[in-house]
């Protein structure tokens, strides 16, 4: 929910679970109390996406045994599967341009037990037009960090189960080239397009691809994004790293991502999201301020963690049982 | 798990038959375990042995996932 700085306070001081997401200039002005926050002004809210530097984004954490609240740095980023509760859920925000950002990205696939325990998460912006700070909150501790991810680890009672899992607008096109790379990378130079070595920004430019449009590759069923931030006369950089030993192809075009995303979540069918966040490219590139994407409000972040780092995707968790 | 139930686990994990289940994780893991195979980094006993851990920590969700594939 879009509360006020006023009514927010009032949840910390009534000693509320919360997780919080807004510009910095109302992060910084919370009290202590059981809350993790990171700092985004764009939101995806029940009256539609909007920009807002005037209300906050709170999701109460009821259904929380209870809760622990720690940061970590690059070094230590993957204590978090084993610091987690054994039944529990894991809410982590990380700032975007940190090295725990890009240490997360590249290493979470391949973390032993990650998929054991249900991770959520986002990526922390800023306003794309006046530029800012990342910065995510510790606010058991009244810190603030521009370099280190904060993790809530929620405990869960007996009996119940958080599911994670999301919802992507995008798909692929089985008779377009397979795409792969030889290394885990947020940068490529060269690229195996069926079998032949290629420069990937030479073909991006013959071939006249979209760029709006994600790298898409299919894990079992569930397509995962990785999102093209810049392409220079030789290199091709990414939102999130592509992986060697993975099958990509371009996404298919997509004219309507608001009516895709309706789409998407009437196929899913009916679920009753704890927490809730998409993608700043897909606020950005599908125009999706003013539209409203239900059941799915919250924050619209520059990357979402749903065990990995995901691109341009709306991604979610219930509690089950 | 039952006999029939890993042995169908097997075939989705050597490709043999698909099975996409509506639990993102679910899928992530059997991604993992399929591309672990193919490159020989692990064999199948090991697999299944995180399967096995995988689906027995959450019954609520592997319920589902475990009658759908009983039924493939």
């Amino acid at each position: 929910m879009l509360i006020n700085l006023e009514e927010t306070i009032n949840l910390i001081n009534e000693g509320k679970k919360l997780h919080i997401a807004a510009d910095e200039s109302l992060l910084k002005q919370l009290p202590k109390g059981n809350w993790i926050g990171g700092t985004t002004p764009y939101f995806i809210s029940e009256e539609g996406g909007l920009l807002t530097k005037e209300r906050l984004f709170v999701d109460e954490i009821d259904y929380a045994e209870e809760i622990r609240v720690e940061a970590y740095g690059k070094y230590n980023i993957f204590q978090i599967v084993e610091e987690c509760y054994d039944n529990g859920l894991t809410m982590l925000i990380i700032p975007y341009g940190s090295q725990v950002a890009t240490k997360y990205a590249k290493e979470a696939p391949e973390v032993e037990e990650l998929l054991m325990h249900p991770t959520i998460g986002w990526i922390s912006g800023f306003d794309l037009e006046t530029g800012g700070t990342a910065r995510v909150y510790d606010g058991t501790r009244g810190e603030s960090y521009t370099d280190k991810a904060v993790a809530m680890y929620i405990k869960l009672p007996e009996g119940k189960s958080a599911m994670i899992n999301m919802i992507n607008i995008f798909s692929d096109d089985k008779t377009d080239p397979i795409i792969q790379f030889n290394d885990n990378d947020l940068s490529v130079t060269n690229c195996i397009v069926n079998g032949q070595d290629v420069n990937l920004s030479e073909y991006i430019r013959k071939k006249g691809i979209d760029i709006k449009m994600p790298l898409v590759a299919d894990y079992n069923g569930s397509y995962i994004n990785t999102s093209i931030k810049e392409v220079t006369d030789s290199t091709v950089s990414f939102y999130a790293p592509v992986f060697r030993n993975i099958e990509y192809r371009f996404a298919v075009d997509v004219e309507d991502y608001a009516a895709k995303f309706r789409e998407r979540i009437n196929e899913a069918g009916a679920h009753r999201p704890a927490l809730s966040c998409n993608c700043i490219l897909n606020y950005q590139f599908g125009n999706l301020k003013g539209q409203k994407i239900p059941p799915y409000t919250g924050p619209v972040t520059f990357g979402e963690v749903a065990y990995q780092l995901l691109n341009q995707t709306l991604v979610y968790c219930e509690i089950l049982g | 798990m039952d006999a029939v139930v890993k042995e169908k686990i097997e075939k989705i994990l050597y490709g043999e038959i698909r099975y996409t289940s509506a639990n993102l994780a679910f899928n992530m893991m059997i991604s993992k375990m399929q591309k672990r195979l193919k490159a020989n980094s692990v064999d199948m006993e090991t697999c299944m042995k995180e399967m096995e851990e995988f689906l027995a920590k959450y019954p609520i969700v592997a319920k589902v996932d475990l009658a759908n594939i009983a039924a493939l």
